[in-house]
């Protein structure tokens, strides 16, 4: 049978359309990210965890960005207008914004977000940003007014943390126990990446908001997978079933370097940290009521401090605890802190000739191997044998406090090493003071306030202290800065405060970490490595990688 | 009638310890050091308002008991107090009305966080005992009727290896080995984002993250079912009945089965069914390395987060598999052998 001819060329058309024009779906770019941790809850109210606050940073805006470089850039808000006596602040923000349920963003989501925040104390972070607000207010779509009880100079840093809730979604859950019950499955943002399915634990599984008014991502989703042991996450990039890992081993980093399609990077962190030696300093006087405040006296001396600092040899910590991936430390503030970190300062030079002599000239006299911990030394003085505990979650202290107990042994101090359970060692350490020594760390802000906090006298009965250094001149220029408006004279002051904590040997500070991630190359590109610090998580990164063709 | 005694006897005995381990587990996590409302949280920017606030939401700002604020450090406090407004009466308030409390770390019930947890569990727990009950026992029978020979010497030595391996550590040798060499998942469930796949490509998905977890399981259980099995067997085959049962011209297998099998297996259901009971806590080792989201891993960071509810309610959870499984090994072993019978 013969079709005619007009048919036969319609049926070809059918067939070659079948073949060539069908649409093949692009199959998505989709990032996977192979993470140590998990978000504890994915309500910004209530979430204690770094892992929380990363998907915070993801899934929602807030007024301010915080740049690598350590500056503030305006987000949500197009402009700000302080007032002359710096009480008052009114900020505009951008009108079109919406949020990922479609609907829009104004003025009154961000004061509605304050509010709430200021409204409950068992926030626990949020809850303190907003301290120096005295009223937040919204007099129209665009215009968020805040006015504070006192002039602070980081109003920035009190608000970057601070991100925008939806106010249709959260007005049901503002009020009583219903605010820190809320578990926010849904999680409406209005960042560049929304939330389609978390399961806690497990995965966070993230897609583009394409529409974002800044940062539109070029990925279609990113998972962040999380993997309970860092030899599972080294396994993982290693063969390929994460694109990106944001934690491993520095023992691991020379050895997965030399794996094909990965490439290992450090750099100081974009969150900025601290590792610490932290001698307790608690007096009888400024022991707290209840505390046991067992400290070994002979830490309550300056020399012993400083001759113990002469006698830790830094580098050689460096070397063989962080394989090299970290920089001497100084003082509490690190040098992730940018113009906050007093670099003028000069070190104790490791030497411990010099740190034998500075104990000898105290009148330390040996008994045995261990000098006596007391001046003049009579019988049933203690002996300058230290309790030095650390958390045991720590993989890098154990090797930390066995160098150490080498280097302080050449002068006459022995060392009783004990790991602890972090919440057990939370428990001994403060406000109770009952330990001498604790290897321990901290995470900062990008304002240096929180880390200054720490060395006040106030802060010693709160638990905050971990120190029970007290320093009346101390805590004054601490009150100082909070309030000083010039940003010179406020650098000037944190300078001098650093050098006061130096001067007095309150920690000795081994080293500041380097972060080290590792990545795909033949997955992505577009990961920001250019930068003084590093954070492959962080929405920059995630917001600029492309697949690789 | 007697039988029916025993039963009952035996599920009052069950029901006793039940409530003796819900007691327990109050005190056992409370006597540990530490605060719950700071646990994992070393931050000056955490009020003392935040700390207070939570310490209300949970509860703990009531007394443990009366004249007890606080079992560590131990602080005694107001002998007066309402015994209703005690941690330890309102804890079995709430357990009598089948609530567990509110996870202090993932602020989620914690009925609805373990009921996942321990169906994650019992998936990665059932599919390795399966197979380690029925290898070991014919590894065991195999290895006992081919006694002093190469099979029975390669299957002792295969299973004392895989015995004293650290769970751990061979997990650790078979993420390595199954990832690099069979392209197998390292960790989790399934993975992530292919919840619009179709059910055939979940269920591909699912059975490739169950293999190595599995296999983990399958050989540390394994070796010990066929060295109990293999002991019982030699046993059973030296006693006269099976010499009668192969002069009556039994086949091997009939011998085996119906003879000699029977009479072994009382000691191996016994491991069993405490193993069934254990292996729920058992499996933190497995979960750890293969990021399974189970009870296990549940009940470790729990520990280190001092998350009272959720420790408690697995605990109690556990307490009851075991003591099920207990009763049920008591019940089969009534049942195989009728000289364990309750006294007359």
């Amino acid at each position: 049978m013969r079709l005619p001819c007009r048919l036969r060329l319609m049926l070809l058309c059918v067939l070659l359309g079948a073949c060539t024009a069908a649409p093949t779906p692009q199959p998505l770019a989709v990032a996977r990210v192979g993470y140590g941790g998990s978000p504890d809850t994915v309500n910004p109210g209530t979430a204690v965890l770094t892992e929380a606050y990363t998907m915070f940073a993801l899934v929602y805006d807030a007024l301010y960005t915080y740049n690598f470089d350590g500056t503030y850039s305006l987000s949500l808000a197009e402009s700000v207008d302080r007032s002359a006596d710096g009480l008052t602040y009114t900020y505009k923000i951008r009108s079109g914004i919406k949020f990922h349920d479609g609907q829009p963003l104004t003025a009154r989501d961000v004061a509605f977000t304050y509010n709430l925040n200021k409204a409950h104390t068992e926030y626990p972070y949020m809850n303190p940003y907003t301290r120096y607000m005295e009223s937040i207010t919204a007099p129209d779509d665009t215009t968020v007014v805040i006015r504070l009880n006192t002039a602070i100079p980081n109003i920035e840093s009190q608000l970057v943390f601070q991100y925008v809730l939806p106010a249709h979604v959260w007005q049901a859950h503002a009020d009583g126990a219903a605010a820190v019950e809320f578990e926010n499955e849904a999680m409406i943002g209005s960042g560049p990446f929304k939330l389609l399915e978390y399961k806690q634990g497990e995965f966070v599984r993230l897609g583009a908001n394409k529409q974002h008014f800044s940062r539109p991502p070029k990925v279609d989703e990113v998972i962040f997978q999380t993997f309970a042991n860092s030899d599972a996450l080294v396994q993982a990039i290693s063969t390929g079933q994460v694109d990106m890992i944001t934690e491993l081993p520095n023992t691991a980093a020379e050895k997965l370097g030399q794996t094909l399609n990965v490439k290992v990077v450090s750099a100081a962190p974009f969150a900025p940290a601290v590792s610490d030696i932290i001698f307790n300093q608690a007096t009888r006087e400024s022991c707290p009521s209840e505390s046991a405040c067992t400290g070994n006296v002979a830490l309550q001396d300056r020399q012993v401090r400083l001759a113990l600092a002469h006698a830790t040899n830094k580098q050689q910590l460096i070397d063989v605890v962080l394989q090299g991936k970290g920089t001497p430390g100084l003082t509490l503030i690190p040098n992730g802190l940018g113009m906050w970190f007093n670099d003028s300062l000069k070190d104790y030079e490791y030497d411990p000739a010099k740190a034998n002599q500075i104990l000898d000239d105290a009148g330390y006299e040996y008994k045995g191997d261990i000098r006596c911990a007391a001046v003049p030394c009579v019988y049933g003085d203690p002996p300058m044998n230290f309790r030095m505990y650390w958390p045991s979650d720590s993989a890098d202290a154990p090797r930390m406090a066995e160098l150490l107990a080498g280097m302080w042994k050449e002068i006459g101090v022995g060392l009783q090493p004990q790991a602890i359970d972090p919440d057990a060692l939370t428990a001994l350490c403060c406000p109770a003071f009952d330990f001498d020594i604790i290897l321990w760390g901290w995470g900062s802000d990008p304002d240096p306030n929180m880390l200054l906090n720490v060395m006040r006298t106030e802060s010693i009965s709160t638990g905050s202290s971990e120190t029970g250094y007290s320093n009346a001149r101390y805590d004054a220029l601490y009150d100082q800065q909070v309030v000083e408006l010039d940003l010179q004279k406020r650098k000037d002051l944190v300078w001098e405060m650093q050098r006061q904590v130096h001067e007095d040997v309150v920690y000795i500070i081994p080293y500041y970490d380097m972060q080290v991630q590792a990545l795909r190359t033949d997955r992505f590109s577009g990961w920001i490595l250019d930068q003084p610090k590093l954070d492959l998580s962080d929405v920059s990164s995630l917001v600029n990688i492309t697949p690789v063709k | 009638m007697q039988s029916g005694r025993l039963l009952l006897r035996k599920a009052w005995s069950a029901l006793l310890t039940i409530g003796f381990v819900l007691v327990l587990n109050f005190f056992l996590f409370r006597v540990l050091p530490g605060d719950p409302a700071r646990a994992g949280i070393k931050d000056p920017r955490m009020t003392r308002a935040a700390q207070i606030a939570i310490h209300q939401r949970f509860g703990l700002d009531k007394p443990v008991l009366n004249c007890l604020a606080s079992l560590n450090p131990l602080r005694r406090g107001p002998c007066l107090v309402n015994p209703l407004q005690t941690q330890l009466f309102i804890y079995i308030n709430n357990l009598l009305h089948g609530e567990l409390g509110i996870s202090y770390h993932n602020k989620i019930p914690v009925g609805e966080l373990v009921r996942a947890r321990l169906w994650n569990t019992a998936v990665l727990v059932s599919a390795g005992q399966a197979l380690a009950i029925v290898l070991g026992i014919a590894g065991g029978v195999l290895a006992a009727w081919q006694a002093h020979t190469r099979i029975d010497y390669a299957a002792l030595i295969t299973s004392l290896v895989a015995w004293s391996m650290p769970t751990f550590w061979l997990g650790l040798i078979l993420l390595f080995w199954g990832s690099r060499y069979a392209g197998l998942p390292i960790g989790g469930q399934h993975t992530p984002g292919l919840a619009a796949a179709g059910t055939v490509d979940q269920l591909r998905d699912a059975v490739r993250h169950l293999v190595l977890p599995t296999l983990t399981q399958t050989i540390i259980y394994l070796a010990e079912y066929l060295l109990i099995m293999r002991s019982t067997m030699l046993d059973v085959l030296a006693e006269d009945y099976i010499l009668t049962a192969k002069a009556k011209g039994l086949s091997t297998f009939q011998v085996l089965k119906d003879h000699a099998l029977r009479n072994a297996a009382l000691p191996i259901i016994t491991i069993v069914a405490l193993n069934l009971g254990f292996t729920v806590a058992g499996a933190v080792q497995i979960e750890a390395v293969f990021s399974w989201p189970g009870l296990g891993q549940a009940i470790y960071e729990s520990v280190a987060r001092r998350d009272y509810p959720v420790l408690q309610g697995a605990f109690l959870l556990l307490a009851i598999s075991v003591i099920v499984a207990n009763l049920l090994a008591d019940l089969l072993y009534t049942w195989l052998d009728p000289r364990v019978q309750a006294p007359a």
